[in-house]
């Protein structure tokens, strides 16, 4: 049984930000994290020798320093177990980590569990989004992060949301602007008669310094802002991708890239995770990104929400109400960044594979006679049964059940009990298990 | 970029050089490797969310179980190969 009083699953923001403020409340935690290093996708840092310039708003260079500093201060209360993976809860409440640096699976059951493992991006299933060369918008950033350095070759970003700006104008400011972004939505047009939510955005004054400020890069670079443009097809080539684009009015035209990033928003994610529960034993939280997309400012609000209300359950009187209205309002601008950036319903072609994991397409899902359920799309489709647990597929696959006239919740692809592991284990890594006593780690 | 021995893993038998503390998928990225060989449905193993959450990129080292190329810190010597090795039920050319 481990000693300490709260797990922590993810060290982005809100795992940051929660353990710093267990630890100001008095308890210690133990802080999972998958890679080597604090900070999350959105905070990774750069490997290797030099410095690298990442084009960045003043007030988020701010946040994150903040957050590192209080981390660092914070560490006598903090355990951290780095390179490890949260793998599943077994039948006897005991979470499980895969310790990857040690080459064993650990058990902990603790007393509050904060979970903050981040958001799953949205990509539409358009034909050839599986192609090696196509990556996520986020896929990419976090790269360029690590590396410093922009994707050589040619670039294209197509699909839809402030993420796509965010990433042209980085990579132009690195010398490696992409060929256009093409955005689905109509941002601009509908800012007419969508006054309301410009009001709404207007309104955080950050987030209008953060337009300004990569606007202004693209400008700079002749970066083309194309809106009502979408992605219809990735084909290979010999050297690259051919992409094929279209506008809403029927106009299409041709990119020939060795990269595309795609991005269609950011979902919240409970795949497989232990849903939010409080009984006498335990309490269970999801807190940032995986609970509500809301961008990494309310993170480390709702990690530190998080951990006032684990302080709560185990005996401590604290409030969260000026936290709850911070998050209040950053989901007000989300809400009209959403707005802003409402597209058309997208529908896959017969050649789209959708399921990726099990090399699934949009004709396979039309020959499925009998499957009436998700239950039934899984068994007898295979659908959702890869290895990504239904993270990328479910919501489409729901989309598409939906237009059969069969309406499921894309997490029922899951099934009702979480499958672990969620993510591969070595099964020398699972039998070097061993129940452990007091906080001392398993022999390597 | 220290151009060294201590700085070179193998892709098959095709050295790649990688700074200390990135990951495999970096590593591979930067030597243009984008393919990481055949898997299930005709489909190919690819660098993709960067995050762990895909499970697209999967590559096995020194031939062991399958990591997650973008969440593996790349390391001197390492032997790389696609997750789905030759024998394996799903791999290309298995009997079905």
């Amino acid at each position: 049984m481990s000693a300490t009083d709260v797990l922590v699953i993810g060290a982005g923001p809100a795992g940051l930000a929660a353990v710093v403020e267990l630890a100001r409340l008095g308890l210690t935690s133990q802080l999972v994290e998958q890679r080597d290093q604090v900070g999350g996708a959105i905070y990774r840092r750069h490997a290797g020798a030099g410095s690298h310039v990442l084009l960045l708003p003043e007030s988020h260079r701010r946040r994150r320093d903040a957050l590192l500093q209080s981390y660092a201060a914070a560490q006598t209360r903090v355990t951290p177990l780095m390179s490890s993976v949260f793998v599943g809860v077994d039948q006897d409440q005991r979470f499980l980590i895969d310790n990857r640096a040690l080459g064993c699976v650990q058990s902990v059951r603790p007393r509050a569990v904060i979970l903050a493992v981040g958001t799953v991006e949205q990509v539409l299933p358009r034909e050839g989004w599986e192609l090696p060369g196509v990556v996520t918008a986020g896929g990419m950033q976090v790269q360029f992060k690590e590396t410093g350095q922009a994707p050589q070759g040619r670039v294209l970003l197509a699909g839809s949301g402030p993420l796509l700006l965010a990433l042209a104008a980085q990579l132009a400011a690195a010398g490696n602007p992409p060929l256009a972004v093409l955005e689905r939505a109509q941002p601009l047009a509908s800012a007419w008669w969508q006054a309301g939510a410009v009001l709404q955005v207007l309104r955080s004054w950050p987030h209008v310094q953060e337009a300004a400020l990569y606007a202004r890069e693209l400008w700079r670079a002749r970066v083309p802002y194309l809106t009502g443009w979408q992605v219809q097809s990735v084909q290979p080539a010999a050297e690259g991708l051919v992409v094929q684009a279209c506008h809403s009015s029927g106009v299409t035209r041709q990119y020939q890239v060795q990269h595309v990033a795609l991005h269609d928003g950011l979902l919240h994610n409970n795949t497989g995770l232990p849903a939010c529960a409080q009984s006498d034993q335990r309490l269970v939280v999801h807190a940032g990104d995986c609970r509500e997309v809301l961008g990494a400012g309310a993170a480390i609000d709702d990690g530190r929400r998080a951990a006032q209300q684990v302080a709560r359950h185990l005996g401590q009187r604290c409030d969260s109400a000026v936290l709850e209205q911070a998050l209040a309002r950053a989901q007000r601008t989300q809400n009209a960044l959403a707005q802003l950036f409402h597209a058309a319903p997208f529908t896959p072609t017969a050649n789209a594979v959708v399921c990726r994991c099990e090399g699934l397409r949009r004709s396979d899902f039309d020959q499925l006679q009998v499957a009436a359920s998700a239950h039934e799309m899984r068994l007898s489709g295979r659908f959702g049964m890869g290895a990504c647990q239904g993270r990328f597929c479910a919501h489409h696959l729901s989309e598409l059940a939906h237009q059969r006239g069969i309406d499921f919740d894309p997490g029922a692809l899951n099934g009702d009990v979480p499958r672990w592991p969620l993510r591969p284990v070595a099964l020398t890594a699972l039998a070097a298990y061993a129940e452990p006593e007091g906080d001392a780690p398993c022999a390597a | 970029m220290p151009d060294t021995e201590s700085s070179v893993l193998y892709w098959g038998s095709d050295p790649v050089r990688f700074s200390p503390g990135e990951t495999i998928a970096a590593a591979l990225q930067r030597h243009g490797v984008t393919d990481l060989g055949a898997g299930v449905g005709e489909l190919h193993g690819r660098y993709f969310c960067g995050i762990g959450t895909c499970q697209a990129c999967l590559v096995s080292v020194s031939g062991a179980s399958a990591v997650e190329a973008c969440l593996t810190l790349a390391q001197a010597g390492m032997r790389l190969s696609p997750a789905l090795l030759p024998g394996h039920p799903d791999a290309p050319g298995a009997g079905a």
